[in-house]
């Protein structure tokens, strides 16, 4: 018999497609929520994806009653607490949070307090402090990549002690994440890419890492084809709505699948360099994975290989020999970067992104070494290997 | 019927195993942050008097160490001075039988939802780092590859053979210390 054991847990509801933004009214009265308040950024608001949002719910009768549109790309405790009192100023009884990352972590953060009570939202930080349920909490992502409407953690700085408080509780998922085609088909070109690929490498890791599972292995692979199939036809014609909504599901599928089976090495050398050199996370996933996969190669020969199949398709599936097919893998998604990179100039090295040092890999190899997703990577990485792994990445 | 009987005696069996690999182990992170240099860099960036506890959810056996400065660590018993900094629980007696009888990695245990981490992530991250080189140090090579990721491909068998033999005087030194106190 053998020890394998695993969890598996994502009790949101998803509405996606077409006019999915007009179910949120219908799905807010099923909660008893008459009174919602939206969560959003001053981006979001000047692209103009607010009004679908506002006249989806105007025109079932359902007033929004405050807009908070000030989050910042990092948010953190004051903003957190200035949001919960504008919630309860205007008594607001659900939150709607539009956005990408920040603004979805955010909308987290605001329900605990709005929830809890208290202005002191450091109190909640850890891992299951929460034992109650929240207010009722909808997720409309602007963005596919981040996965963050089907993950149970938020991240909040607290700027007076320049820490990062880290939120975790299966109470933090909303009710439901509507995936809208319309919310994400104005994202500039290298945004699409960096987001897409930032899916791409939740799927690949999760099928990849140690805490690998039957249940997320099906998100994570429907993921990568979807990717696969969809990222250069959108990036060739931004407006191609299908497509979108194939990368936002993709995205959200992705995001399921490790929130059940975590990440890796790519994740720990990503979150490591977005500390030190402020480059976007999607960009650092693209960048690393390749690398990465082969420094894991040996460990995950069997799993990489399977996922030729969703990156590449059938026939050229079936015309890779069994022994072949895990570098073949590592070759579609050098190609995909290469594509990109062709479209929108997504850097695929650290020297390509014009924004690192190469005196600044020591600081990233050692940061990425304390990093809690290097747990869950399958081959055990010493600073060394890190460094080894940065130094071909490099360029 | 029979297993009805049993079951009690295999449990109690089994924390009485779980405490004494606490012990063990607790004595162990002492002695190895006194006489290995590398598990010192690793304590090192602990923060002075940080507490750190293994412990079998809801209130089974326990483990407290604390960095008393200079990567040292200092082996508490099974009850902590003061609050914890970081706390590494199971969440049932058996999972925690199932890693310290080396029947489950550590790091295969974290995968599979047997245990949480409260505190800081990069902190228990670190502490897993210093527990396998502990495993690797104090096991046999066979038993060891099982209990860590990846054995150490620079731990020489001269190394690995002072360096254990010191340990487990030390560990043994402290149990008679324990015992005469
Ligand atoms: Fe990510």
């Amino acid at each position: 018999m053998t020890n394998k054991y695993y969890e598996f847990f994502c009790p949101v509801k998803v509405i996606a497609g077409k006019a999915a933004l007009e179910h949120i009214p219908y799905e807010l009265t099923g909660l008893a929520a008459k009174r919602p308040m939206i969560v959003t950024d001053k981006g979001v608001r000047a692209a103009g994806l607010l009004d679908p949002v506002i006249a989806a719910c105007e025109e079932s009768g359902l007033e929004i009653v405050a807009i908070y549109d000030d989050v910042p790309p990092d948010s953190s405790t004051t903003v957190v607490r200035d949001i919960a009192k504008v919630y309860r100023k205007e008594k607001c009884d659900s939150i709607i949070a539009v956005g990408g990352g920040s603004a979805i972590d955010t909308g987290k953060a605001v329900n605990i307090l709005v929830s809890e009570g208290g202005d002191d939202i450091a109190k909640y930080s850890g891992a299951g402090i929460l034992k109650h349920p929240l207010k009722p909490f909808f997720v409309v992502p602007t963005t596919a990549g981040t996965g963050s409407e089907v993950t149970s953690v938020a991240i909040i700085s607290d700027e007076k002690k320049g820490v990062k408080l880290p939120f975790s509780s299966s109470f933090l998922l909303p009710n439901a994440a509507i995936i809208d085609p319309r919310m994400t088909l104005t994202l500039p070109p290298h945004i699409t890419a960096a987001t897409a690929m930032d899916a791409m490498t939740h799927a690949t890791e999760a099928f990849t890492c140690m805490a690998k599972n039957p249940l997320s292995d099906a998100y994570a692979t429907a993921a990568i084809k979807k990717v696969s199939h969809s990222l250069l036809q959108v990036m060739d014609n931004p407006k191609d709505e299908d497509g979108r909504l194939e990368l936002a599901q993709a995205s959200t599928m992705a995001g399921i699948a490790f929130s059940n089976s975590m990440v890796g090495l790519v994740h720990s050398l990503g979150h490591a360099t977005g500390a030190i050199c402020h480059l976007p996370h999607g960009l650092c996933m693209s960048l690393y994975l390749p690398y990465v996969l082969e420094f894991n190669l040996e460990s995950i020969r069997e799993p990489l290989g399977e996922l030729l199949l969703y990156l590449e398709g059938p026939e050229v599936y079936s015309a890779t020999p069994a022994a072949r097919r895990a570098e073949a893998s590592i070759s579609a998604i050098r190609k995909l970067r290469d594509a990109l990179y062709k479209r929108c100039e997504l850097p695929r090295t650290l020297k390509e992104t014009g924004k690192v040092l190469e005196s600044q890999l020591d600081a990233i190899a050692e940061m990425a070494l304390d990093d809690g997703s290097i747990m869950f990577n399958p081959r055990e990485v010493t600073l060394e290997d890190a460094r080894t792994v940065l130094r071909k990445a490099w360029a | 019927m029979l297993v009805k009987r049993l079951q009690p005696m295999i449990s109690h069996a089994r924390r009485s195993y779980v405490g004494l690999m606490f012990q063990v182990m607790g004595r162990a992170l002492q002695a190895i942050s006194e006489v290995d240099e590398k598990t010192r860099n690793e304590t090192r960036a602990l923060p002075e008097g940080f507490l750190f506890e293994m412990q079998v959810m809801p209130n089974g056996p326990a483990l407290i160490v604390e960095h008393t400065g200079d990567g040292l660590l200092y082996y508490h018993g099974d009850s902590a001075p003061r609050p914890v900094d970081l706390s590494i629980q199971f969440k049932h007696l058996t999972h925690a039988f199932l890693v310290l009888s080396f029947q489950e990695k550590t790091s295969v245990a974290f995968a599979n939802d047997r245990m949480l981490v409260d505190g800081d992530v990069s902190l228990a991250v670190r502490m897993t780092r210093v527990l396998n080189r502990l495993e690797s140090f104090i096991l046999p090579k066979l038993v060891a590859q099982r209990a860590v990721k990846e054995y150490p491909a620079n731990l020489h068998l001269p190394e690995k053979l002072m360096s254990a033999a010191r340990i487990y005087l030390k560990v043994a030194t402290n149990l008679v210390e324990t015992v005469r106190a």
